[in-house]
């Protein structure tokens, strides 16, 4: 029988905002020397390969000449560009500390766009629901009001002054604690989460959501970690993010539409949302218009 | 059979959008389930409520778009799976928000809803329906038994047109294949097939709905005109499933021989522009507790008592006679006395009295919050204290106003203070918070289904013989009230000893009056328009007032006044501070002199 | 005490986390780095079991691999009412064993379009998908006949087996696969069945029931 639901033809991208970005491909271990390996980023087929010097190339599959497209190595990954990348990736300065663990937490294919991963990663309200007894319990559903600002410099959006209390917050979590959180977007399908750990006052852990865009509606989501955890094993730290990140796919593969609508008069927001409001505001101001529904140019203009 | 398809020209039926279609079957809708349906490109969420209303609402929560199929039905709310959000059972509407307790909005999220009809055993809706679903008097006529339905992976023509060729044997005779297939024609989507035994002459006739779930998926909802004796029902059911099996069969190999076509979209409405802009943050910090409901039961008829317990810090403490605001989710605001003892820390006690008027108070509170809940409300307010010191207490309640004298006797009791609780009651399934009445004994008196003269007389009884450092109390209704003041007045009970709690300012407030008012120490001058009270004049000039009924009532909003003539208009001030003239209720009170001067 | 090799996002896992939840049977889960670890292909781990995959129980030095042989260890040493596998009952246990073999199938079609999606399995995915909903349309129907019978499980006694079990996480994680259950709604009721069974737990993907 067929269902309408079989491989379709996937959506190349022509939008010059996303074209022109480093995208993440796999983790850099992940890539073999002696044969190439094969993966699909904005509807296009690449192949990858490290050469002889055990540095990555990547290029399209169907070019012959196998012309080598854009390459940096960064946070354990192989980013890769199919236009024109900016000439530095974000920032992430904990990387470098020696007493971080920087693990690759894995990669989980989600049928859904890039934007509403960020968005879903961006949200507290649902760790009661979704994440039950781990980031959020009832009765402690209250968001309180925290605070977004765009970072002059960069043109990074984060919220700062987020808490939320969390039964098991972490993996070096033994009781429930208030976390403060901060979120950082510094690319249109990357996030990063800053959270208070039990074992430093001053310092934080460092979670991210690094997106690969497979198609407008279906990403690779690789989650990468920074983490001051001197105790638990890469396993126990993959178990409990993945964990998380499990229960999140089922919530996103069942909102619609799958690519994320800008216009402010799709869906209803509350305070909780000013960061996903935010997030979506940016995206149109950069113009994106891959993995998003774009605010119609006819539509009547909100002011805030 | 391989018939070449033809497909009928799109322009000549009627537009599907406006019929009804069978979306389910009643076998689909068991307790507490949630059915993932879809119609015309449309999913759908079907639920049965436990008050057997059935739901048909857009599968869509409109916050963040998450299928609602996927989240919990309790029999009478159904819970997004993403942030918990509640929507009600026939309206759809959004009665709980659990990340913001403090800041419900005054506003109505409601889910978009569509009619659902139950008929022949099947659910019916539509996207746009006119008139009602289709009768077939075969059915009407007969005792309608489903069929199991089967999904098809064709367009509900192409199932049509294998409909017309299918054929089935009559119960009485299912071994055999020798039937005789009449079909008649009931509308686009339905048809009805007879099926006549050579031998027996018996027939059987079967009715086909088809469900139009996308552009190239149907729904098969097949029902026999007369249901089989209990013996052979399952072999009919078994030769139906398996004869539809083969069709099904065959409209999928028509099917794909079409180039597959574009799925059905159905439209999502925008939300409105109040609803799509970001709510206003909570600035006013009268609401700063946090508080879960730890227990909702009925303590007596039409009113239901909640235990209250932190979320965050232990609760202050409270006088007896204190109340809190509560903040409902349905974004009003409303007071409740305290019933608590003292020491009774660890929860807030209140009893809400669902009002037959209810402006959306007291029903929300009855209808919509649970156990579990999280709730913002204000510290406890004391507007109506105890005197601890007198020889002789005496409490009267009428209706609710026994919950502020509950705390008060509770409080008098370990101090071997003589007071009595008269409580009056229409009818003793009336009388609440039994348990805390128990362990008061004696002291309470009910007073069950008095006449407005009896409750007058033994007001009168009550209040006989005024003595020193005696004390009376009371709260209850109105009219209540005002006999009590009455006869204590006459029965020469001096102003200070008797207190009075009106939950309710029910007097016309007139705020037809302009006037000044000067602020003593922040040395301003302010003009207060008609139709604005001193409150409001207050905050818009960005002065924090406290408030709490804002009717005239709670006493909390009270300002001392130095010069002027006050207008009286609150319920809450005594006769004595009526006349000394020195405090105002800003909320509903104003000035029959041109300018007042307030001490603040 | 029973120790699983155990990996959070595996429904084969979850069959047994899931049993001996049901069973009320404690155990410890050793945590495999499955993904991106792939620490079940590693000597190390074959040592435990030679075809390295996981689940695999270890019980007091009893280890047992394969999904569905440990449901049937498990039911047949902990359950102490004999009904989760019946060996005291030879049509229903055949039943079981039947059914057993129908997860088999489950397990190929439904849950590897589950692994093609989420970990990038090398799956013919949309043989994957077809082979799924043949076999959901087979059990639909079958769980709709059950119904008719007043019958909740997959097998024709009033309580469930160790086949409801084997056959359950493939079923209720099918869309993570993009098999829609759109189609099934008898599927669906007997989900929620599951759901209500007392001792019932949830893995990541799965969502419980209300509390009410």
């Amino acid at each position: 029988m067929r269902t309408a639901l079989t491989t379709t033809v996937a959506t190349t991208c022509t939008d010059p905002i996303i074209l022109n970005q480093w995208h993440p491909l796999l983790p850099l271990d992940e890539m073999a020397t002696d044969h190439p390996g094969t993966a699909v980023l904005l509807g296009e087929r690449l192949s990858y390969q490290l050469d002889a010097n055990g540095a990555p190339a990547v290029w399209l599959t169907a070019d012959v000449d196998a012309t080598p497209l854009p390459v940096l190595v960064e946070y354990l990954y192989v980013w890769t560009c199919l236009g024109s990348p900016p000439d530095e990736l974000f920032a992430i300065p904990e990387f470098s500390e020696p007493d971080r663990r920087n693990v690759h937490g894995g990669t989980i294919g989600v049928h859904v766009s890039a934007p509403r991963a960020i968005e879903n990663f961006l949200d507290m309200g649902h760790f009661p629901y979704v994440h039950t007894d781990v980031l959020g319990v009832e009765p402690h559903t209250e968001v309180a009001e925290y605070d977004v600002h765009i970072d002059p410099e960069t043109n990074d959006v984060w919220a700062t002054d987020c808490i939320f209390y969390q039964p098991r917050a972490s993996t070096t979590s033994t009781e429930g604690q208030m976390s403060d959180y901060l979120y950082r977007v510094p690319h249109p399908y990357c996030v990063i989460l800053y959270k208070t750990t039990p074992l430093f006052e001053d310092r934080m852990d460092v979670i991210a959501l690094f997106c690969r865009p497979v198609d407008d509606d279906q990403i690779q989501a690789h989650m990468f970690l920074s983490l001051l955890d001197p105790d638990n094993s890469d396993t126990v730290i993959r178990k409990f993010q993945q964990g998380i990140f499990g229960q999140d796919k089922p919530i996103l593969e069942n909102q619609y539409p799958k690519l994320l609508p800008l216009d402010p008069r799709a869906e209803t927001p509350i305070r909780a949302d000013k960061i996903a409001i935010a997030y979506r505001r940016w995206l149109s101001d950069l113009g994106v218009t891959y993995g998003v529904i774009p605010v119609s140019p006819t539509s009547v203009s909100m002011t805030s | 059979m391989t018939n070449p398809v033809t497909l009928p020209d799109p322009v000549t039926l009627p537009d599907p959008m406006t019929l009804w279609h069978p979306v389910a079957t009643m076998l689909d809708l068991p307790h507490r389930h949630i059915f993932h349906g879809q119609l015309l490109g449309r999913e759908v969420a079907i639920w049965r409520a436990d008050d057997e209303f059935i739901n048909v609402w857009e599968n869509r929560c409109l916050h963040r778009g998450v299928r609602l199929s996927i989240g919990t039905n309790d029999g009478t709310e159904l819970t997004c799976r993403y942030h918990g959000w509640r929507y009600s059972n026939r309206s759809a509407g959004c009665t709980y928000i659990p990340a913001h307790p403090a800041d419900a909005p005054a506003r109505t999220i409601c889910n978009r809803t569509f009619a659902a009809v139950e008929q022949y055993g099947l659910v019916w809706s539509g996207e746009d329906p006119i008139g009602e679903p289709p009768t077939v008097a075969s059915l009407d006529d007969g005792t309608p038994f489903t069929l199991r339905n089967l999904p098809v992976n064709a367009p509900s023509q192409i199932v049509l047109d294998q409909l017309r060729q299918h054929r089935f044997q009559p119960v009485a005779s299912l071994d055999t294949d020798d039937a005789e297939m009449t079909a008649t024609e009931i509308n686009d989507y339905a048809l009805s097939l007879t099926s006549t035994g050579t031998n027996t002459a018996e027939s059987s006739t079967v009715v086909f709905f088809v469900q139009p779930v996308d552009s190239d998926r149907s729904v098969i909802r097949a029902v026999l005109t007369e249901a089989p004796a209990e013996v052979a029902q399952l072999a009919v059911l078994r030769h139906h499933a398996a004869a539809l099996g083969k069709l099904v069969i065959a409209a999928e190999a028509a099917a794909a021989q079409m180039p597959l076509p574009e799925p059905m979209q159905a439209t999502i409405n925008q939300v409105s522009l109040a609803l799509s802009v970001m709510p206003e943050p909570m600035l006013d910090r009268q609401a700063p507790l946090r508080v879960q409901v730890a227990r909702k039961w009925t303590t007596a008829r039409d009113i239901a008592g909640f235990e209250l317990v932190s979320v965050g810090d232990p609760l202050p403490t409270f006088q007896p006679g204190a109340h809190i605001d509560v903040h409902l989710p349905n974004g009003l605001v409303r007071q409740y006395s305290l019933t608590n003892g003292p020491g009774d820390t660890s929860r807030y006690r209140i009893g809400v009295k669902l009002e037959a008027n209810s402006t959306g108070g007291s029903q929300c509170l009855h209808d919509t919050v649970r156990e579990g809940d999280v709730l913002a409300i204000s510290e406890p307010r004391n507007n109506f204290p105890l005197r601890r010191d007198s020889l002789r207490t005496v409490l009267i309640a009428g209706g609710i106003g026994v919950t502020p004298m509950l705390a008060m006797a509770q409080a008098l009791k370990p101090m071997g203070l003589a007071f009595e609780l008269h409580y009056f009651a229409q009818a003793d399934e009336h009388l609440a918070f039994e348990e805390i009445r128990a362990g008061l004994g004696d002291a309470v008196i009910t007073h069950v289904g008095l006449s407005p003269d009896e409750t007058g007389a033994e007001l009168a009884r009550l209040l006989d013989g005024y003595g020193h450092a005696n004390q009376v109390y009371i709260c209850g209704p109105g009219p209540m009230l005002e006999a009590a003041r009455t006869i204590a007045t006459a029965a020469d009970w001096p102003d200070q000893a008797v207190h009075f709690e009106y939950f309710k300012n029910t007097t016309e407030i007139d705020d037809s009056s302009s006037f000044e008012i000067a602020l003593a120490r922040s040395a301003v001058n302010l003009q207060v328009p008609a139709g604005k009270s001193i409150l409001e004049v207050l905050r818009d000039h960005g002065i924090a007032m406290p408030s709490s009924c804002e009717q005239g009532a709670c006493g909390t909003c009270v300002v001392p006044v130095m010069e002027g003539e006050i207008e009286h208009q609150d319920v809450h001030l005594k006769q004595s501070e009526r006349d000394a003239g020195d405090k105002i209720m800003t909320c509903v009170s104003r000035a029959v002199s041109d300018r007042l001067v307030l001490d603040i | 005490m029973i120790k699983l090799y155990d990996y959070e996002l595996s429904a084969n896992c979850y069959k047994q986390r899931l049993m001996m939840s049901l069973l009320d049977v404690p155990y410890e889960s050793v945590p495999v780095d499955f993904f991106p670890g792939l620490q079940h292909k590693t000597d190390e781990f074959k040592k435990i079991n030679p075809l390295g995959h996981i689940p695999v129980i270890d019980d007091d030095g009893y280890v047992l691999w394969d999904a569905h042989a440990i449901l049937v260890y498990l039911a047949a040493k902990y359950d102490p009412t004999g009904q989760w596998y019946p060996t005291s009952d030879p049509a229903l246990l055949g039943e079981t064993a039947s059914w057993l073999l129908f997860a088999e199938g489950t397990t190929n079609t439904a849950s590897a379009a589950r692994l093609y999606v989420n970990l990038s399995y090398d799956f013919d995915i949309d043989a994957c998908r077809a082979g799924a909903h043949r076999l959901f349309r087979v059990l639909d129907e079958h769980l709709w006949f059950r119904e008719r019978d007043g019958r909740d499980w997959v097998c024709s006694a009033a309580h469930p087996t160790i086949a409801d079990i084997a056959i359950f996480p493939d079923v209720v994680l099918s869309e993570e696969g993009g098999v829609s259950r759109l189609d099934y709604p008898s599927l669906r009721r007997w989900t929620d069945r599951v759901k209500a069974l007392p001792g019932f737990s949830i893995m990541p993907g799965v969502f419980p029931m209300g509390t009410s």
